[in-house]
């Protein structure tokens, strides 16, 4: 697949790719607040649904407060070396106790 | 068992052992012919109450053929049949004996109507399961296997303990709703069993353990049948538990957090089950009918494009030799076809709009919405985000595309890659052809579903809010990307309580333990040996000085008397004669001087 290959190696075509990614967002968010008011709104479950842009909003801050607080659990309770438990490959023989 | 109706399950459990009999072309033939008779079994099914035997004077019924179980049988077969596909390459009977037979198992759990026969196919998944994992023949999967057997074992005896209370309580073996027993022991039991399987936290971290040490085309049948099975008896016994809600969509989030901090692939697919099975587990709480509808539909889905998934990642495991997702990148240049049939299983799990996902998980969030369930709702919504981020977004990112940041070298055993074998490949296609076939068409699940479906998936409200979620995740992620290059870290699961668990219980064997039994071993030398011995030796003086004595005087002076009565027997006859004279001669005597 040397079409794939072509443009994302390029940062010219990158670039494109990129600014056509950022209008599909407008586009998103676009069609989340206007279509609704062209075609009604259904019926959604709940009043928080009605928000403008609701599930625009929700993805984002959900996707943020996942990252952040997974990462705070990890860092300050669960994350541990690779040989934690003694059952490592010893594949890298140059860090053999470093953890 | 009548003719009119096989038990596809056992189809596949005695089919399997044709599997090693044959050779080249019949052999494969054989793989594929097995699971799609079973697969015919269960589409040619009506239903109907069949395969009733009598056992210990309880009825055993081993075919309960109604919706809900043919739904789930449908998808069982259907995913045996992949399966088989995905691993015809391997040459190793051990490991399709034991897949066909795990898969076998599921059928059995999935249409017994008793507890005892459901128990006999529920061990004889963990067992067969097990092999798939101790067949990659390492040091590391044969510990996890360990684990992951004991982990099951004591699932088992959960659930033998809770069927055998259930009877002595009510006098019966027969399984249903179990509702009318709440908050018993035995119901306690049984659904702590059943939680253990469908890898509910924290009973669930032998699910992340064990997967990804499982052989790759092993990992790819484990991910079907033990959780969805465990959802499946869910439905049956458990519906409307007020409990299962919570525990679902905590379920749900939970496997999502674990996901942002794994580095192996497999093991990050592995929390995904564990978020997508949280769904499942929350519907069957919910109980309505929409809400088990959801159940089944979201586990049939799941079923093809986890396996899809897992086939994805396998290939990777396989044409490159790596699992984590630290030392990958860039594949997709090697592996474009893998990259391709992958995405579309991302893109299912993450309810794109048009593929699997979208259909089936969506009705679960509807019945939460339905049923007014407002932080429900938003944890599922949540979760929906953080499956994207991950199965979607980061797992393909580090693995096709981004860069190798601590690759091993080409020294190291590490390949370029390159796509896997065809048989593999087709198994994926039709997985992915299935995933986006439900989403386009979703009335083809819809009509197997357990409850009529008035359902309507594809609203416009549905369409652009699901859209815009998973546009912003999206954005989320690239925005946020510095933070989530993989790490070579592992993450503490609740295995550590018999992980580290067991060396804590090493150092109180070796440290307190062995000293009590020390003194334990001193006082029974005080208390008990030393008096012991004193007594002995005293009746041991005695019988030698008095007893012994006796016996040796006694000899000594029969001997003494034998010694003298041989001087007397000297065997000449004229002796005896004479002697025999002079006594005869004394008694005359004696009579002569008496008168």
């Amino acid at each position: 697949m040397s079409f794939l290959e072509k443009h994302l190696e390029d940062p010219v075509r990158l670039g494109r790719i990129k600014r056509v990614l950022y209008v599909a967002l407008g586009l998103v968010v676009a069609a989340e607040i206007g279509l609704p008011l062209l075609f009604g709104a259904g019926h959604p479950h709940f009043a928080f649904e009605r928000f403008p842009a609701w599930g625009s909003l929700y993805g984002l801050l959900s996707c943020v407060a996942i990252i952040l607080v997974s990462k705070l659990i990890g860092k300050v309770f669960l994350m541990r070396g690779e040989d934690y438990f003694g059952d490592k490959e010893h594949r890298y023989p140059e860090d053999g106790d470093g953890h | 068992m009548g003719i009119e109706w096989v038990h596809p399950g056992l189809l596949l459990i005695v089919g399997a052992w044709i599997v090693p009999l044959l050779k080249g072309h019949a052999k494969r033939a054989a793989m594929i012919a097995v699971p799609a008779a079973a697969l015919i079994d269960c589409l040619a099914m009506t239903p109907g109450s069949y395969g009733t035997a009598s056992f210990l004077g309880q009825e055993v019924v081993f075919g309960v053929v109604d919706r809900l179980s043919l739904v789930f049988a449908t998808v069982f077969s259907i995913m045996a049949l992949l399966g088989m596909i995905y691993a015809l390459h391997v040459d190793d009977d051990a490991q399709h004996v034991s897949a066909l037979t795990y898969a076998g198992g599921a059928l059995g759990v999935t249409f017994a109507g008793d507890l005892l026969s459901l128990y006999l196919f529920w061990e004889l998944m963990a067992v067969s399961s097990v092999l798939l994992v101790w067949l990659r023949r390492d040091a590391r999967a044969t510990r996890a296997g360990f684990r992951y057997l004991l982990a099951h074992v004591f699932g088992g005896l959960l659930l033998l303990a809770g069927i055998l209370i259930h009877w002595s309580n009510t006098g019966s073996f027969a399984f249903g709703d179990l509702g009318a027993h709440s908050g018993g022991l035995a119901w306690g039991l049984i659904l702590a069993a059943f939680l253990l399987n469908a890898a509910v936290p924290p009973l669930g971290a032998w699910l992340p353990d064990a997967y990804p040490e499982a052989t790759v085309t092993g990992a790819v049948f484990m991910t079907a049948f033990t959780t969805k099975s465990a959802v499946y008896v869910l439905i049956r016994g458990f519906a409307q538990t007020e409990l299962l809600v919570w525990l679902g969509a905590a379920m749900a989030i939970y496997g999502v957090v674990y996901a942002v901090l794994e580095n192996d692939a497999r093991r990050l697919l592995a929390y995904h089950i564990i978020s997508q099975v949280g769904y499942m587990v929350c519907a069957v709480g919910i109980g309505t009918e929409l809400a088990l509808n959801g159940a089944a539909a979201h586990a049939f889905a799941h079923i093809l494009y986890k396996a899809l998934l897992f086939m994805g990642a396998g290939a990777v495991l396989q044409m490159t030799g790596l699992r984590k997702l630290s030392e990958m990148g860039g594949l997709y240049k090697t592996m474009p076809i893998t990259l391709g049939l992958y995405m579309i299983g991302a893109f299912a799990i993450s309810a794109v709009p048009l593929f699997s996902g979208f259909v089936s998980k969506s009705m679960i969030v509807s019945a939460a919405g339905e049923s007014h369930r407002a932080a429900v709702f938003l944890m599922l919504t949540l979760a929906s985000a953080g499956t994207f981020l991950h199965t979607g977004l980061k797992l393909p990112y580090s693995m096709f595309f981004g860069e190798r940041r601590d690759a091993p070298t080409a020294e190291e055993g590490a390949a370029p890659g390159a796509e896997p074998p065809r048989n593999m490949l087709v198994a994926m296609s039709l997985a992915a052809l299935l995933c986006v076939a439900i989403g386009i068409f979703p009335g083809l699940l819809y009509a197997r579903l357990p409850h009529a479906v008035e359902y309507v998936p594809y609203t416009l409200q549905h369409v652009t809010s699901t859209l815009g979620m998973l546009a912003f995740t999206a954005l989320g992620f690239f925005l946020l990307l510095g933070h989530l290059h993989p790490t070579r870290t592992i993450s503490l699961d609740t295995d550590w309580f018999y992980r580290r668990g067991a060396f804590g219980l090493m150092k109180l064997v070796s440290g307190p333990l062995v000293g009590l039994q020390r003194r334990v071993g001193e006082a029974h030398e005080i208390v008990i040996r030393r008096p012991i011995l004193g007594l002995a030796h005293v009746v041991r003086k005695f019988d030698s000085g008095v007893v012994d004595f006796a016996l040796v005087g006694v000899g000594r002076s029969t001997r003494a008397l034998s010694r003298l009565l041989k001087k007397v027997e000297d065997g000449h006859t004229q002796h005896y004669g004479l002697l025999m004279a002079g006594g005869l001669a004394t008694l005359l005597a004696l009579v002569v001087l008496a008168l």
